[in-house]
Order: structure tokens, then C-alpha cells, then sequence
């Protein structure tokens, strides 16, 4: 799917599709490396790649992006025709992910409006060096096949003319045929003419005659135009005709010759030269043949890499918001008609059959629309591949990266708030979690360390777990660190190891020493539980003292649509999601409890659970006061749970979760809402939050 | 309007060709990303005229031209290149393209290009 970055739609796409390549460009380099060197079709790939890049850059006027692209489309070039057996592929590796790196930048320049000026000189240097040192140590082999290969282009050309005797035709003519300037490739240009004469001419001469290989022949072109003359039965008006169908024509000059001496001339200097030549095609021909059998047998040692070809479109990410909005906006319209107040009291079977049919095909079409939001992980799981293999470079340490579920999908607005997050909390779990080599063996751990990522389903949350096996947390450093901040509220003893281990979240904390390049500043997780929170989401932690460490992620699936259950207090409507209702009820006053601080709180099959009333916790004006005639409706999110007390239940929906204007955000922060919708009969109902309400009433056993 | 079918295997490339095309006012009534694909559409389609890039991968350029043109001998396919590619421009004016576009191409230079061919 694109996002919009300019109002340019080339520009988007360049953008899209740069992106797109690079990211394969760097899995193709990242697993080319693990394995022995580069196989002959990931050489195809690169190459392809680069000769892309190349192109579009230089349409889009990105020079250096497409100069670079150049470099090393050359370089995998020789490489895909010279087979070179002596490649330092490490060294390769390191200059390719130095390019890819450059192309990462330039791009995020363009993105945000600005120039892409970085200067990739020195790079495409190395690439060049590093190419002629590759051209020399295969040295002998390449020059003498390019020597072949010329002189057998040489033979194909001359004999091309079939007969050798001078044509019987009438008309001799001679043509100088100049070109555009600026056209490029005149001498296929001229080639063309030459090819297409065939039909008109049996006897063909031209000047420069070298057209085809040799590039010199482009600069006489330019400068003396390309002469040719010609042997044909058609008339003065059908040759000009001809010429006049060359593109880019700039000046034609025909004229007849009324002799045939040029051309006899001409026909003698070509037998000498085809008799001469000759003599050296048998031999040339056998050598030809013999490489090529060498480089079947190569490529058979590839591995296929089959490519599953979907049928993908693309589209844009604003067209796909505006279609998910009238979805919602339908849904609304949907409830307003089958819960429209006219309808109150009315025996209508057949409308009843008929809205359950739209409710259906609304429902169906919901679903529908917000699959196509969903993005699968896998391309932000496989950014973690780079992630892991520089750090692992730069501190030393050996590290595999296990990734699982992979498909699991997630909504696209979702997925960007998760990229950076994910990248500071692998990068923490291998500069804090994994120890190098040596500790490791001394512990009797194996010498290379593991990180799974793995992201799977559970009810309406999709679990991002990162886990490692390293030195786990430190619990007292951790209370030792939370004090010296004052980041510690409730006394140590009454923490369990879970909420010691949850204290890094918060802001300003960390227990790193000095500060490393990956991390250490205090403001990583943090970040990371902001991030995650601002999507709905919710991080934890918990870790086992040199075994390992679990960082899990939860987050919700989707933001816009949930199933609700609508309650009444006073005149005012609420809405719980119904993913959170364990159950519901009407209690016995003589089941309440009251502690001595004055909070209430309901025993329920042996639990306690602290109650909430939301017309005191909203300040809304209602007669039910009393629990007896209203409804306690228990809520749970994760480990938290609490009573709810409302006054009826008014029943379930779908509902459009629309985000609290910011306007009442701003002016006064109500905590426990989580957005508000529109009901069937057109009145507001503000969404709860039930995590935060559960925290606010949280028991402290 | 004449009809085009636009093939290159870089969803950019096809872009760039469509919105030369579309502003001058030819029909592009077709896109492929690959040869094999390129093969089927001209069936289908017959358009006018082929923008054929010679590098794609499954099927490449040259082989879509050679195949297009055994299926219609008439096809008009102008080969989209690179700089450096003389060898295989050449090889396919051999096989019938009729004319070449080099990139990167200016919006005149395309324009120019298709309809001299497309008045031959």
C-alpha cells in the first residue's frame, strides 16, 4: 500500500518502490552472507535491483542514488558474467550495506521534502576499486574471452551479407543520414536502417562500419553523419520515403549515382576482409562452447528460489482511510434505522428479516474492509535481521534471531508505531540481556545467544513477544535505581518480582552505567511503553535471574471498530467493550463490603473486587443509587478487574470507536475514556476505558 | 487514440511511461510486469503499440519480443533501455522491434519515438 508523501504520484512511487527494493536488496545481502558467498541468482537479483534504482533515479533527476545504483550494477554485472572465483565476500557485503545505507537516507530526505544532496563519491570509489582489484585477480581468463567474443561479432557482421557477388539491381544511391543531437546510440540507430534496408537492397555499404561494437563509430556519426550506399530496383521517391521513417532525423541528403565504380570499390575490399577472417571461426567457435557448459553447471547448484506471485495491488493508504470511515459512518446509519425511535412498539416481522439481512452484509463488509488495513509482520520482523548482525558486529557478541509468526497481522497504522519500539528493545535485550562469547561459555551457556520474536493472536490483541536468553534482570539493582530516582511508590516488600521488573518502564530510569552508543540514555523504554500505549497497547516484563528475559507487547488488533455494550447512567449512555465483560448483576447489599477508607468492594465466588460507581467517578446526576436497583456489570482487563455500577443495561452493538475530540482533550482530562461513539438513536455515548478505570481502583492486598 | 500496452518489471518505470503517455493523449490500455505477462496481454489486447523493457525477470523483454512478434509478425514494440545495452538493443532490432527508447527519457523523445512508428 503507498502513503502519500508528496502530491507528486511519481514521486510516491519512486519512493514506494526504492523502499521496497532496498529492503530486499539488504534480506538478499543479510542471508547471502550466512551462506558460503553469493549464488548465481542472487548475483541476478542484485544486479536487476541496481539497474532498476539506476533508472528510476535518473528519471526522478537523484543522481547520486542513480550513480551509485551504476556502480554496482557494474559490479554484479562482471560478477554475473565473469563468474570471478576469488571474491573477499565480506568485504562485498560491508560496500553493499554501505550503499544500501546511503539509498536509506537519501530516502528519508525526499520523504520529508528535502534535498537529497549526500555525497556518494567516495563510496562509489571503493565500489569501483574494489571491482578492478576483483577484474585483476580474474585477470587472464576475462581478456582473452573479450578478445574472442569481439572478433566473433566481427564474423556474424560480415557474413551477414549474404551474397558476395555485386547485385544485379538498377539503382545505386547514396545517403548521408545525420541525427538529432542528444538521441544517443546512433550506431544502433544506424544499425536499424541498415537492418531494415534488407527489404529494399541486396547490396548494402556504409560508413562507419564498426556499428556495432565499436562506440567510437557514435562520435563519427555525430560529427560526419552515417553514410550509406545502396543497390536497389525502387525509385529516388521510395528510398527517400524510407530514410525520412528514421526517428530522430535531423538531415537527409539521397542522391542517385550514376555509376556503379564506388561500389565495385567497395564489394572488393569486403571479399578480402571475409576470406581473412574466415580462417580463425572453427577454432573460435569450440572455445565458446566449452564455457558455456561450464556455467550450466553452476547455476545448477543454485537453490530455486521460487517467488509465490499474489495478485497485488497497490493503493492508497488516504483512499483505504476514507472507505473504512464510511464503513463506520454506515454502521451508525445502519443502527439508526433499526433503532429508530419510530419504529417503537411496531410488530414488524418481515422488516425484522430484512434488518437482520443488513446487518449481516454490514457486518460481513466491516470485516472485509479491515482485513485490507491488516499488514502481516514480517517485513518490521525482518528489519531486525540488520539490527542484530551490525551489533552483533559492533560489541562483538554472537547472536541468532529466531522470528515466529511472522504472518500474524496487524492493522497498518498499527504497524508504524511498533517498528521503532521493537528495534530499541532488541537492541536492549543484545546490548544489556546477551553476554559476550566468553561469560557465556563460562556459565556453560552455548557461545551464541538467542532472541525470538514472535507475534501471535490472543482474542482481540495480537502478543508481540521478544525474548532472549541472556542475563535476565537484576531486581535489585532495578529497586536500587527506582529509589535513587524516586521512582518508587509502594515499599519494596510488598512488590512481586513482576512489578519490580515493570519499574524500567518508567520514564528516566536505567541502570546502565555509561552510556553506549544503543542505549543506556534512560529515555528508551519509556519511549517504548509511549509508543505503545498511544496505539492502545500494553508492555510487560518479566525475566528469570540468568536465564533470560520476555518483553510482551500486547496490542489491540484494531482501533476502529468494537462490540459494545451500552449503559445507562442518568441521562448520560456509556459503552463497555464487550471483550472486557466477564459478567453481569444485581448484587445484595448485604454482599457489598465497605473498607475503612470508604471504598467499596463485592466478594464474588471468593474474590474480592472493588467497586466502581460511575456516577460519582463522571459526576452525572442519577436516582439509582442504591445497588439494588441498578446493574453491577464486572469488568477484567489482563490482571485487573473491577465492578462497574450503572443503572440498566441498554444492550449490545457494534460500535464506531471515534477518538475524544481534542478539544475536550485538552481542556480537561477525564481518565477511564477511551473515545466516544454515536448510538442508533443519534445520542453520544463515551467509551470506557477499562484498564484505566481498573488501575484507579486497584486493591491493595 | 491509439492504443499501448506498457511493460517494465519497475511499477515506477510504468508509472513514469503511463503519465507521458496519458498527457499526450494516447490510451494505455495495458500494463505488464514481466514477459510472460506481457505475452498474454498483447493477445488479449492488440493494442497499437509495445513499450517493452529488455531486462525483466521470468520472461525477459527479448524473449516477449520475439514471441509477440511470431504471434502477430505486424507488432509495432519499441524496446525501453539502459545506457551500455547496445548489444542487446541491437539483438532485438535483429528480432523486429522496431525502435528504442533509452533511459533515463525525456517526455519528447518517448512521444517522438512512438508516433514514428506509429505512422510507418
Amino acid at each position: 500500500m503507498s502513503e502519500q508523501f508528496s502530491n507528486e504520484p511519481l514521486l510516491d512511487m519512486y519512493i514506494f518502490e526504492t523502499t521496497q527494493l532496498i529492503g530486499q536488496l539488504e534480506e538478499c545481502i543479510l542471508s547471502n552472507e550466512k551462506s558460503s558467498c553469493y549464488t548465481q541468482s542472487a548475483i541476478n537479483e542484485i544486479f536487476r535491483i541496481m539497474h532498476t534504482i539506476k533508472g528510476s533515479s535518473a528519471m526522478m533527476m537523484f543522481e547520486n542514488i542513480s550513480s551509485l545504483a551504476h556502480s554496482i550494477e557494474d559490479l554484479f554485472y562482471f560478477m554475473r558474467e565473469e563468474n570471478p572465483q576469488n571474491i573477499d565476500c565480506a568485504a562485498l557485503s560491508d560496500l553493499i550495506l554501505e550503499g544500501i545505507d546511503f539509498v536509506k537516507v537519501e530516502i528519508e530526505k525526499i520523504k520529508s521534502g528535502d534535498a537529497a544532496d549526500g555525497e556518494a563519491s567516495a563510496l562509489i570509489d571503493s565500489i569501483k576499486v574494489f571491482l578492478s582489484i576483483l577484474k585483476r585477480s580474474n585477470a587472464s581468463t576475462a581478456l582473452t574471452e573479450d578478445k574472442e567474443q569481439s572478433s566473433i561479432k566481427k564474423q556474424q557482421y560480415y557474413i551477414s551479407s549474404e551474397k558476395v557477388k555485386t547485385s544485379a539491381m538498377k539503382n545505386a544511391f547514396k545517403a548521408v543520414i545525420c541525427f538529432e543531437e542528444g538521441c544517443e546510440m546512433e550506431n544502433i540507430r544506424a544499425y536499424s536502417i541498415i537492418h531494415n534496408l534488407k527489404g529494399l537492397s541486396d547490396e548494402v555499404f556504409y560508413i562507419p562500419e564498426d556499428i556495432i561494437d565499436n562506440d567510437e563509430s557514435v562520435d563519427v556519426i555525430r560529427r560526419e553523419g552515417f553514410k550509406v550506399i545502396l543497390k536497389t530496383d525502387s525509385s529516388y521517391e521510395r528510398v527517400h520515403e524510407f530514410f525520412m521513417q528514421t526517428v530522430f532525423l535531423k538531415d537527409l541528403e539521397l542522391t542517385q549515382l550514376d555509376n556503379d565504380d564506388e561500389l565495385k570499390q567497395l564489394s572488393r575490399v569486403r571479399q578480402a576482409a571475409t576470406d581473412q577472417i574466415s580462417k580463425s571461426q572453427s577454432s573460435h567457435k569450440q572455445d565458446k562452447e566449452d564455457k558455456g557448459t561450464e556455467n550450466k553447471g553452476l547455476d545448477s547448484k543454485d537453490t530455486q528460489t521460487v517467488s509465490t506471485q499474489q495478485s497485488i495491488i497497490s493503493v492508497s493508504v488516504t483512499k483505504l482511510d476514507k472507505l473504512m470511515d464510511l464503513v463506520g459512518e454506515m454502521v451508525i446509519a445502519e443502527a439508526m434505522v433499526i433503532q429508530n425511535p419510530d419504529l417503537k412498539g411496531l410488530e414488524l416481522d418481515n422488516f425484522q428479516k430484512a434488518a437482520r439481512q443488513l446487518s449481516k452484509i454490514t457486518s460481513e463488509m466491516q470485516d472485509t474492509v479491515m482485513s485490507i488495513r491488516m499488514v502481516p509482520l514480517s517485513a518490521t520482523f525482518h528489519k531486525m535481521h540488520r539490527i542484530v548482525r551490525d551489533m552483533c558486529k559492533k560489541l562483538g557478541k554472537e547472536v541468532q534471531l529466531e522470528i515466529m509468526g511472522e504472518e500474524t497481522e496487524v492493522d497498518k497504522n498499527i504497524i508504524e508505531h511498533i517498528s521503532d519500539p521493537l528495534m530499541h528493545l532488541v537492541r536492549n535485550a543484545l546490548d544489556h540481556g546477551i553476554e559476550p562469547p566468553e561469560d557465556r561459555e563460562a556459565k556453560g551457556k552455548p557461545q551464541a545467544g538467542i532472541i525470538i520474536l514472535e507475534a501471535k493472536n490472543a482474542g482481540g490483541d495480537v502478543l508481540i513477544i521478544i525474548k532472549d536468553d541472556g542475563k535476565g534482570l537484576n531486581k535489585e539493582k532495578i529497586l536500587k535505581k527506582a529509589k535513587e530516582n524516586g521512582l518508587l511508590h509502594k515499599s519494596e516488600g510488598n512488590m512481586t518480582d513482576k512489578e519490580v521488573f515493570n519499574l524500567i518502564f518508567l520514564p528516566g530510569f536505567s541502570t546502565k552505567d555509561s552510556v553506549s552508543e544503543f542505549s543506556g540514555r534512560g529515555v528508551g523504554m519509556d519511549v517504548v511503553t509511549k509508543n505503545i500505549e498511544t496505539v492502545g497497547g500494553s508492555v510487560s516484563v518479566d525475566s528469570v535471574s540468568e536465564k533470560g528475559t520476555i518483553i510482551t507487547l500486547k496490542i489491540p488488533l484494531t482501533l476502529a471498530i468494537i462490540d459494545g455494550m451500552n449503559i445507562k447512567v442518568g441521562n448520560s449512555r456509556y459503552t463497555i467493550p464487550t471483550i472486557s465483560i466477564r459478567e453481569s448483576f444485581r448484587p445484595k447489599e448485604s454482599d457489598i463490603i465497605t473498607d475503612p477508607d470508604g471504598n467499596e468492594m463485592i466478594m464474588v465466588r471468593g474474590k474480592c473486587y472493588p467497586i466502581l460507581r460511575l456516577h460519582e467517578h463522571f459526576g452525572v446526576k442519577t436516582d439509582i443509587t442504591e445497588f439494588m436497583k441498578g446493574i453491577l456489570i464486572m469488568a477484567e482487563v489482563e490482571d485487573k478487574a473491577l465492578c462497574i455500577f450503572a443503572d440498566e443495561l441498554l444492550g449490545q452493538q457494534q460500535v464506531v470507536v471515534k477518538a475524544l475530540p481534542s478539544y475536550i482533550r485538552d481542556s480537561k482530562k477525564i481518565s477511564g475514556l477511551a473515545g466516544c461513539t454515536l448510538l442508533g438513536d443519534g445520542s453520544i455515548s463515551l467509551i470506557l476505558d477499562i484498564s484505566r478505570l481498573a488501575s484507579l481502583k486497584k486493591v491493595s492486598i | 487514440m491509439k492504443r499501448v500496452l506498457v511493460v517494465d518489471d519497475a511499477a515506477f518505470m510504468r508509472l513514469a511511461i503511463k503519465t507521458i503517455l496519458n498527457k499526450n493523449g494516447f490510451e494505455v490500455v495495458g500494463e505488464a510486469e514481466n514477459g510472460a505477462v506481457a505475452i498474454k496481454k498483447y493477445s488479449e489486447l492488440r493494442p497499437d503499440i509495445v513499450t517493452m523493457d529488455i531486462t525483466m525477470p521470468e520472461v525477459s523483454g527479448m524473449e516477449a519480443l520475439k514471441s509477440i512478434r511470431v504471434l502477430d509478425p505486424k507488432a509495432k514494440i519499441i524496446m525501453v533501455s539502459a545506457m551500455g545495452q547496445e548489444g542487446m538493443v541491437r539483438e532485438a532490432i535483429m528480432f523486429g522491434a522496431k525502435s528504442f527508447i533509452i533511459k533515463p527519457f525525456k517526455d519528447d523523445h518517448v512521444i517522438q519515438t512512438i508516433n514514428k512508428i506509429l505512422s510507418i
